[in-house]
């Protein structure tokens, strides 16, 4: 298994050699992990990746989920331009 | 600021739910959903759904969607936001959404958040590559742009999603290479299992992916044997990952809902009360948001929480609320795994599910054994239907549909049971049910009548390839009659030789 052409982060391309790397350097948290690789910071805001890691961690720490996985949410949800959030006019 | 009574946050089964049962409330609705068409994934749905009759059982999801669709459109006290999503909530009541291109602000009393789900990925070399969908896009590219995904599909997962969509994909003319199972047993009803195993795709229990194989695009994946590390290639240019999914709880996880990680449930789900109310004062829950389950316990906990969140407006209490919450423990009387999702939220905590029959090979291969066969097959009638239905599901469309109740169930959840002496072999069941799991042997006439979802529909006189429960094809021979259904199930009777009356479940044109 060639783990350099598995991709755990496919917004931020971020592969599974390099996510086991991290987590054998001592990033054992999804939270971590992120902070360090972006791996969750693009578009799908970590839906994806997270769960993966989640268990990647969990498999080689021996940790519960619950324990490395505490996803954090803040607004805004999605992607806003400056415009929409206070209007064209004001812009200058 | 706009300001509402109930704000819901997503327009798919339990959405619409949700805001359908508060609004016949006459309170004011907003209804925020961000595409541009309401229904969520029902409006990929082209099968018909199990159930209860008194509910939407055997009606196709789309038709449901339709229906749900035109009530919201037709109600006035629903305000419907599309291609609007919602992007906060603040601490003061206040939810942020773009709508048309501006952050507008709203201050509901009550939020019903129906976000949904999001599909499961899986790690597996060149994972990245075109060619690799989820089944949710396969089935939005086919079911609502009509646009074909590729030629040789590769499914990966058996769960009722994998199977139905592989029984979809078959229909619109994609030729289905496999099903990729890790587990022992097949993840979704049974009856979905056989209805594509007699078309001939067949299902890989104990199998994984590890690799997809091409350059620029899929052409090709490998599977293992999980056990045997034997490996096995397979040419295709989609793999169609269906492996499971979660529950879409960012805004819940922001709103500080207390969350709980329930593998059962999909991952994390908001802890909530028996009336879909979460850790937070007047925010709500519905549908798989709150844990992953199908769209009829979705509707109904749309229901739920929209009328809970009316009475506590209101304070005027709609015994509905304890129907439903009773309907919803009938649908889940054969769930074990989402009753002990349940429990871990210490809801159900005295519920007990129904045993299940250890179903043994058919687990493994989705197709009958002949001796159970031979169990539900009566020994003196000359015509009669046989129900392939080994499962314990809440479905019971079959009952109500025979004109001389010969089929009798004890509980929404039983197996049908068929009074022979009463069956006049009409064919009625054989067109209502859902799971197409019923047939009707002629024994003097030595024909079958099956259901048929597929095009061309053949005509009386053609001859056609007769197939047995694995898709082989027994014998070539002709269609004696066809009755065209208004819901496209069709059927179709065919003669069949004798020694494969036991056998026949489909057939093929060959024109």
């Amino acid at each position: 298994m060639d783990e350099e052409k598995i991709i755990v982060c496919r917004c931020e391309d971020i592969t599974l050699k390099e996510i086991r790397d991290l987590i054998k350097q001592g990033f054992t948290t999804v939270e971590e992990i992120k902070r360090v690789s972006r791996a969750g910071m693009g578009p799908c805001q970590g839906k994806t990746c997270g769960p993966i890691i989640a268990r990647e961690i969990s498999k080689i720490t021996g940790k519960s989920i619950e324990e490395v996985y505490k996803p954090h949410n803040r607004p805004p949800f999605g992607g806003i331009f400056f415009k929409e959030i206070v209007g064209e006019k004001n812009e200058e | 600021m706009r300001k509402y009574d109930v704000l819901v946050i997503g327009g798919g089964p339990a959405g619409i739910s949700a805001a359908l049962a508060t609004a016949k409330k006459n309170l004011n609705v907003a209804l925020f959903e961000e595409k541009e068409i309401l229904g969520g994934q029902l409006i990929k749905q082209t099968h018909k759904f199990f159930g209860s009759k008194d509910e939407s059982a055997g009606t196709r999801g789309i038709y449901i969607a339709r229906k749900l669709i035109n009530e919201v459109e037709n109600n006035k006290n629903i305000d419907l936001y599309l291609n609007s999503m919602v992007m906060g909530y603040y601490e003061d009541g206040v939810i942020t959404a773009l709508v048309e291109g501006k952050m507008e602000k709203f201050l509901p009393k009550k939020v019903i958040i129906a976000t949904g789900a999001f599909e499961k990925s899986l790690p597996f070399e060149n994972n990245d590559l075109p060619g690799v969908f989820g089944a949710g896009a396969v089935q939005t590219l086919m079911n609502i742009y009509g646009v074909l995904p590729g030629k040789d599909v590769l499914m990966i997962g058996s769960g009722n999603i994998g199977l139905i969509v592989s029984y979809q994909l078959a229909q619109a003319g994609v030729n289905v290479k496999g099903i990729v199972e890790i587990s022992e047993k097949i993840g979704g009803y049974l009856v979905h299992a056989s209805k594509v195993r007699r078309l001939g795709i067949p299902i890989y229990t104990r199998h994984t992916i590890v690799k997809a194989i091409g350059e620029k695009k899929v052409k090709g994946a490998i599977i293992e044997n999980i056990e045997t590390k034997e490996k096995k290639e397979i040419s295709c240019d989609v793999i169609c990952l269906a492996t499971g999914l979660m529950p879409l709880s960012d805004i819940i996880n922001q709103i500080k809902c207390e969350m709980k990680y329930i593998p059962e449930l999909g991952g994390y789900v908001p802890v909530r009360d028996e009336n879909m109310k979460t850790s937070v004062e007047n925010i709500f829950v519905a549908g798989d948001s709150a844990g992953i389950e199908e769209a009829t316990a979705a509707m109904l906990e749309g229901e739920l929480s929209g009328l809970y969140a009316s009475y506590e407006i209101t304070n005027i209490f709609d015994d509905r609320i304890n129907k439903i919450k009773k309907r919803l423990k009938d649908l889940r009387k054969t769930s074990l795994k989402i009753v002990n999702g349940l429990k871990k939220l210490n809801l159900y905590t005295d519920f007990n599910v129904d045993s299940q029959e250890d179903l043994k090979e058919l687990h493994r291969t989705g197709i009958p054994e002949i001796e159970r066969i031979s169990q539900i097959t009566p020994k003196n009638s000359n015509r009669y239907a046989i129900m392939e239905c080994f499962q314990k599901i809440p479905c019971n469309p079959c009952v109500s549909s025979c004109p001389t109740n010969a089929i009798s169930m004890d509980s929404l959840n039983d197996i049908p049971k068929l009074d022979a002496d009463k069956c006049i072999g009409c064919g009625n069941c054989v067109a209502v049910c859902p799971g197409l799991a019923i047939f009707v042997i002629d024994k003097q006439k030595e024909s079958v009548l099956l259901p048929y979802e597929f095009l061309p529909i053949p005509e009386k006189g053609e001859l056609v390839d007769v197939l047995d429960r694995s898709g082989n094809v027994l014998e070539r021979n002709t269609v004696l009659n066809v009755r065209k259904m208004k819901d496209k199930t069709n059927l179709v009777e065919v003669k069949v030789s004798k020694e494969n009356l036991k056998n026949v479940r489909h057939i093929r044109v060959v024109k």
